[in-house]
């Protein structure tokens, strides 16, 4: 009877991952995982005396058990880490137990009862892959002072300084060619995206899609838009106001004050450029 | 019998000293010409309209409600005593004179950012509420204002006290106007606003709507400064105890001034980012702060003295502009300004300032060159009534050569201080004739301050029309070593006007600069002038100049014998006149490169156009250089070095013009090509750099095309454009820059009249049109301040369109034109369907704009549309066009007749439009004239009909009161009994006449009459206004209605109701408003909410009047024998 029930969840599961065929490696884990709760729990019951179980039920006592076994994962890591290590041990198991009001002594007697069914281990599906963190270099062997249960080194890439002996781009034509055009291809891109997601106009009749213009609508309030300076702008502004403190007013030339150092501002444009680009995108 | 203006209003009734009056409300003005069916006549049509308005002139005595004073209190009126007019009324869905915004979004009205303002052409005071509405009537105010509470009502005088209502949800505003004021010169405005006390004067208070506070903050920064400055300059303090800014949307006029508050438009608002809006609205501010000193303190007597009020308050703004932008800027704008004047006398052939009317008949008409009476400010074309503004004020400038400005300042102080005296006279009103200022009273105070006789100075100027037109040439007698100059007068072309008297010529030798003043005498054409110089050239002697500058120059270029280096005539601009002088080419170029004065610049480059050789080339390249020369100068030097090398286009040798120029001064040292990060810090080179791609654009090769070189280079300023830097918006440099790309268009090269494809587009276009899209669809996404680059885009795509290169269609603009989108763009798209209307030929889009001429929400935009028809005609009168047809002729007959009587700009627009389209006579597309005298005589006729026949159907209703008392189609009506009938103004006239009785629909009783009655506001006045009008003019006016032709009346048969859906439709409206929805319910709150205010004025107005129906109500007997029985009179008749 157990059986059924636990088959019947099986197969309720099974059905269900197949509907998710899509799912990836690591939802395959957790399924199985919940599997192998339910067979758990369904031979808990057939033992304690149900011959059938409502599906709803089980699945409560599965979720109730899933969270037990956690929570003592949970606090056993806790414990081990308290401690300075990385791997738990009997004690910290033990610690936990008791923490959570558990008469570790009927433990034992427990485990040998006679009427216990043998579950046969799940089998070993497709670990959940953690997906290799980018790797660059070898990682560096800890040196003797470190005790070998410390984590390893980083990748050499986060941490290493390489010194570059060809010159950035700092060419200022170079710079501006490439912020220029960067701009207007993401301008571009983002006004046909908009032209072919909405409405458009066009001036030939015969084509309509290589000028495409997005259509003019009306606003409600259209002083504000009109008026109103930007986000952006205002952004911008901020920035400018913090970098130079000129008078707004001043009528006078400031003597080319305008001929900024070339490299340097060839070097912080891609920066702003880049926040500028988001900042447009994420307007839409 | 009391005359009071009032239109659009429904009178509910009248009560004098709390008895009931008879009134009747006639307004000719609603239809000028009844049922003349086929005539069409422009002039017919424009006396006629100058009539109705006369018949209506409060300055004549004049109005459309006339009130009769109960028998009872004629007692009363002979002994002057007080009498106390109370007129219950309501507005509802006024089409003029107020306006409401309500924008479509959800929300609570304040939400919304919904409001109100009253607007209008000169006295337009009438439309919401019932007045004596005349710039000469003073009276003091009390206003009271009932408004939701989360809305704010701006109006003139001192606030009070703001109350709540009962429920908490009203709030009333009390304002209390204690300087004695004319009518038209109160005004309301009523929304959401958001409240910003002035930081450095805490009397003024400004006000914009939601969300712009910061804009405003930034904007209205500035004028304390202008406040200061007037005060200063005519010492003398501001004479209002406070002042009020309000910035709305969908504003009439950019700026309106009223009684201690202006009406700004909302889109003069702008941030500290924005550059070139920036003078510009401190222009308008201090345009409307010196309208508060003269226009509204000051009132004017009447209109032929309205040039002393706009000559002297663009005199003192003038003083501003060349305090706050200097001398160059001033000088600058004041050649404009006479530019403009001359260039539109010569065209239209004179305008007057001073117009006087003695009594004269038909043929000394002042303006019979018009197609527009000029007796009436309500008669005038816009455009004459803008380029007399500017006339007045450079008259004034004439006034303060001849008198010294030290003078004319004390004139302006005296006038004021006078004013302010007798302001501060209560219950004396007598002395507030004082606060009028009259041509004859401002002559004799200006003699009397300078002791100077200005008279022939003001015969020239004021009295008479038209400009002076000089045409100078000289040869030069080394013998004598004399100059010998000719100076013609051409006084007979139209709009020109003989000049004798001083004219200064200044003649720059060698030694140094002379002034010679000429006397111009009737037959003396030439004018010897000694020179000081002999013609030797000194052995490199430095130059002395005008302002004692002293120069090097290159001598090589001039002429040996002579030792003139250039003469200008009149460079003061001291006579309102066009100069044509002819000298060398050498000349214009010292004078371009050595004369300091920016006039005398502007007009070399001007002449230099004629001369397309490399000594121009230089002199012009070389004033773009110089950083000292006024920027202006140097902008119209860039415009002229093109049209220059187009001139020499096959010997022009070097990169194109202005290029290398531009790399130098805005390009990177490193490399050429990429123009530098934005940086506007300095204006000057801001606008010089603004300006010269657009000057280069309209480069062409030898085949008439523009070079590829100067295309690739500004398509590279665009995509090199980078304003992260940059602490000012960059907006309207890309709209510029995008204006340079569509002046490089030249016209399509179309093999035999293909249609325009995608296929066979010209590859630089091609590249122009992706700009242009990119453009545009960036601005949907990051909207620039004003739309300035969409307005850009749109014209560069109609100038695509007109050269053949893209498909001719409107489409695209007529989306754009809608309500809805800002004000700029729609103007902008609008322009190019009337251009395309034009171009060609489309019967379907005229339709179009005239529908939305009288339809659109926004006055502006329809005014704004007459005027760009009427500026870019798709046909004139003397062209034959597919377009002109009856039924067009029908349509604009019918605009200018019936369909445009709620704003009287817009009338003078349809006028100009028609005139423009069919000529003064007869549109030459109706079938033959025979037919129109038949009408013509049937006319008179007409005429007569009504005079001898007073309407025998009178309405029964009335009867009651007042039997005899039908005039002309009008009915006295007894106010209580039926009251139904009178509510509507325009319907009145017909319903009386027509089988009466029979109320108007039934939707019509409305709650507004509960409203009246609750609102009963008491207005105690303080004033006894002595009446201004004369009962002479009374009589006149009689027998003016008289002559006029068409006199409304006539057979009023029931069809004519039906036809004036105008009439009617706000009643209906009103019925199915109730009905529907919430907006509804706001409309009404703010309609009531006026009408009580309305209420409150009148009261006082009324006290005025009082006075005057004493005198009037005298007369009566007087009247009739000349009126013969016109009817109007009939009700003193019989009482």
């Amino acid at each position: 009877m157990a059986d059924t029930a636990a088959t019947a969840g099986a197969g309720g599961s099974g059905t269900r991952s197949g509907s998710k065929q899509s799912t990836n490696p690591a939802d395959n884990y957790h399924l199985a995982r919940r599997r192998t709760l339910q067979v758990v729990v369904s031979s808990l019951l057939t033992e304690a005396g149900f011959e059938s179980a409502e599906k709803a039920s089980v699945e409560t006592l599965t979720e109730m058990l899933q969270s037990y076994i956690s929570e003592i994962g949970r606090s056993a890591k806790s414990y081990c880490e308290h401690t300075a290590r990385t791997q738990p041990t009997l004690s910290d198991i033990v610690v936990t137990l008791v923490e959570m009001g558990f008469n570790v002594d009927t433990l034992p007697a427990y485990a040998k009862r006679s009427q216990r069914m043998v579950i046969t281990a799940p089998p070993v599906t497709n670990q959940p892959v953690t997906p290799k963190a980018l790797t660059a270099g070898q990682n560096r062997p800890h040196p003797p002072h470190i005790p070998s249960h410390f984590p390893e080194f980083p990748d050499p890439h986060t941490y290493i300084k390489t010194p570059t002996y060809r010159e950035p781009v700092s060419d200022y034509q170079v710079l501006r060619e490439k912020a220029a055009s960067q701009r207007r291809d993401v301008e571009r891109a983002l006004t046909r995206f908009m032209a072919k997601t909405g409405e458009t106009q066009s001036l030939f009749k015969d084509d309509v899609s290589t000028f495409p213009l997005i259509a003019a609508r009306p606003f409600t309030i259209p002083y504000l838009t009109a008026l109103l300076p930007s986000e952006l702008e205002m952004q911008q502004m901020e920035e400018t106001d913090s970098s130079e403190q000129d008078e707004q007013t001043d009528t006078e030339n400031l003597p080319l004050h305008i001929s900024t150092p070339v490299v340097m501002s060839g070097g912080e444009m891609d920066v702003s450029w880049s926040r500028r680009s988001c900042r447009a995108e994420m307007r839409i | 019998i009391i005359k009071l203006n009032s239109k659009q209003c429904r009178i509910y009734r009248v009560r004098i000293n709390d008895l009931e009056a008879a009134f009747i409300y006639n307004d000719p003005t609603l239809e000028v010409c009844h049922n003349e069916s086929k005539q069409r006549n422009l002039n017919y049509f424009s006396n006629a309209y100058a009539a109705a308005v006369s018949a209506v002139d409060p300055d004549a005595g004049n109005g459309e409600l006339c009130i009769k004073v109960p028998s009872e209190l004629w007692k009363h009126v002979d002994e002057l005593k007080v009498l106390k007019i109370h007129i219950n009324f309501s507005l509802d869905q006024p089409k003029g004179g107020l306006h409401f915004v309500v924008p479509s979004v959800e929300g609570s009205m304040a939400e919304r950012g919904a409001h109100v303002f009253s607007c209008g052409y000169q006295n337009s005071t009438r439309f919401w509420f019932p007045c004596v509405d005349s710039y000469s009537e003073l009276c003091t105010w009390k206003l009271e204002f009932t408004v939701d509470a989360a809305m704010v009502a701006v109006s003139n005088g001192d606030l009070v006290e703001t109350v709540y209502t009962h429920d908490m949800r009203k709030k009333t505003f009390h304002y209390m106007l204690t300087i004695p004021t004319a009518a038209s010169n109160i005004s309301l405005a009523i929304g959401p606003f958001e409240i910003l006390v002035d930081p450095y004067m805490h009397e003024v208070t400004h006000f914009c709507l939601p969300q712009l506070l910061p804009l405003l903050k930034h904007t209205t920064s500035y004028l304390h400064e202008v406040f200061e400055f007037y005060e200063e300059i005519l010492t003398c303090r501001y004479p209002y105890s406070c002042f009020k800014t309000v910035f709305i949307d969908e504003a009439y006029v950019e700026v309106a001034a009223y009684a201690s508050m202006s009406i700004f438009s909302t889109n003069l608002l702008h941030s500290a980012m924005i550059i070139d809006e920036t003078p510009l609205t401190r222009r308008c501010l201090a345009q409307s702060l010196a309208q508060q000193f003269f226009g509204c303190f000051i009132s004017r007597m009447s209109w032929s003295d309205e040039w002393v009020l706009k000559g002297i308050s663009g005199y003192i703004y003038g003083l501003w502009m060349k305090k706050t932008f200097g001398v160059n800027e001033y000088r600058h704008w004041i050649k404009e300004e006479l530019d403009k004047i001359v260039a539109y006398e010569l065209k239209t052939g004179g305008v007057l300032l001073h117009p006087m009317f003695g009594g004269g008949k038909e043929k000394d008409n002042p303006a019979s060159h018009l197609h527009f009476s000029i007796k009436h400010p309500h008669t005038l074309s816009w455009e004459y009534y803008t380029m007399f503004q500017c006339k007045a004020h450079l008259v004034m400038r004439l006034i303060e050569n001849r008198i010294s400005m030290e003078f004319m300042l004390q004139v302006f102080n005296k006038l004021l201080s006078l004013a302010s005296t007798a302001s501060s006279q209560k219950f004396q009103s007598h002395m507030w004739s004082q606060m009028l200022v009259s041509t004859s009273g401002f002559l004799k105070s200006i003699s009397n301050v300078s002791g100077k006789d200005i008279q022939p100075l003001i015969k020239q100027w004021v009295d008479q029309s038209g400009v002076v037109k000089f045409y100078g040439s000289f040869a030069f007698n080394r013998k004598r070593n004399v100059l010998e100059l000719e100076i013609k007068q051409d006084y007979t072309s139209p709009g020109t006007q003989k000049y004798v008297g001083p004219l200064k010529v200044t003649v720059q030798e060698l030694d140094g600069s002379f002034n010679h003043t000429l006397q111009i005498e009737e037959n003396s054409l030439k004018h010897d002038i000694p020179c000081h110089s002999k013609s030797r050239r000194n052995k490199k002697k430095k130059i002395p100049l005008m302002n004692g500058e002293e120069v090097d120059m290159d001598l090589s270029a001039m002429d040996a014998d002579s030792p003139l280096l250039w003469i200008r005539i009149d460079p003061d601009m001291s006579v309102l006149r066009k100069v044509e002088f002819e000298q060398a080419d050498f000349m214009w170029q010292y004078q371009l490169r050595y004369e300091r004065d920016v006039v005398a610049q502007q007009e070399s480059i001007l002449a230099l156009e004629k001369f397309p050789t490399p000594a121009s080339r230089l002199a012009l390249t070389d004033i773009l250089e110089q950083e000292q020369c006024f920027y202006r100068v140097r902008m119209s030097a860039c415009f002229c070095l093109a049209k220059i090398a187009n001139s020499m286009v096959s010997t022009w040798t070097g990169p194109p013009a202005m290029k290398s120029l531009f790399t130098r001064m805005f390009c990177c040292k490193t490399c050429p090509n990429i123009v530098k990060t934005n940086n506007f810090m300095s204006f000057q080179s801001y606008f010089l750099q603004k300006t010269m791609p657009v000057a280069m654009a309209l480069l062409r090769d030898v085949h008439n095309l523009c070079p590829k070189e100067v295309l690739t280079f500004i398509l590279d300023l665009i995509k090199y454009n980078d304003n992260r830097k940059n602490k000012f918006s960059d907006n309207y440099y890309r709209a510029e820059m995008i204006d340079a790309l569509a002046n490089s268009v030249t016209p399509a090269v179309s093999v035999n009249n293909e249609v325009r494809t995608l296929d066979n587009l010209n590859p630089d276009v091609r590249l122009i049109l992706e700009e242009i899209t990119r453009f545009l669809n960036m601005e949907k996404l990051l909207p620039s301040y004003r739309h300035t680059i969409t307005v850009s885009c749109l014209r560069a795509i109609r100038v695509l369109q007109k050269n053949g290169h893209v498909p001719s269609d409107p489409a695209l603009f007529k989306s754009y034109a809608e309500y809805g989108h800002f004000v700029d763009i729609r103007i902008a798209a609008l322009e190019a369907v009337v251009d395309y209307t034009k171009v060609d030929r489309s019967y379907e889009e005229l339709q179009w704009l005239l529908n939305m001429i009288q339809n659109d929400p926004v006055p502006y935009v329809r005014h704004k549309i007459l005027n760009m028809l009427t500026k870019n005609p798709p046909f004139t009168k003397n062209m034959e066009s597919p377009l002109c047809n009856e039924a067009l002729v029908d349509q604009l007959w019918k605009l200018m007749n019936s369909g445009t009587s709620h704003d009287w700009r817009l009338r003078c627009g349809a006028v100009d439009l028609y005139f423009t389209l069919f000529g003064l006579s007869r549109p030459s597309c109706l079938p033959l004239p025979e037919l129109g005298l038949v009408l013509n005589l049937k006319e008179k006729k007409a005429v007569l009909n009504p005079t001898i026949i007073p309407e025998a159907i009178a309405g029964n209703q009335e009867a009651a009161i007042n039997p005899s008392s039908h005039a002309q189609l009008v009915g006295f009506q007894n106010p209580e009994a039926s009251c139904n009938m009178s509510a509507h103004q325009q319907g009145v006239k017909r319903k009386a006449d027509t089988p009466l009785g029979s109320p108007l629909e039934p939707g019509q009783i409305l709650e507004k009459n509960e409203d009246s009655s609750k609102v009963k506001l008491k207005i105690r006045e303080e004033i006894d206004m002595d009446t201004v009008h004369d009962s002479q003019a009374f009589i006149s006016h009689h027998l003016n209605m008289l002559e006029r032709p068409s006199t409304p009346g006539k057979e009023q048969s029931p069809l004519e109701m039906s036809m004036h859906p105008v009439a009617t439709a706000p009643l209906s409206v009103f019925t199915k408003e109730s009905a529907s929805s919430k907006h509804s319910d706001h409309h009404h709150h703010h309609h009531h909410e006026h009408k009580k205010k309305k209420k409150k004025h009148k009261h006082k107005h009324k006290h005025k009047h009082k006075h005057d129906s004493k005198e009037k109500d005298k007369e009566p007997f007087t009247f009739s024998s000349p009126a013969s029985g016109r009817s109007i009179r009939s009700p003193s008749l019989s009482d």
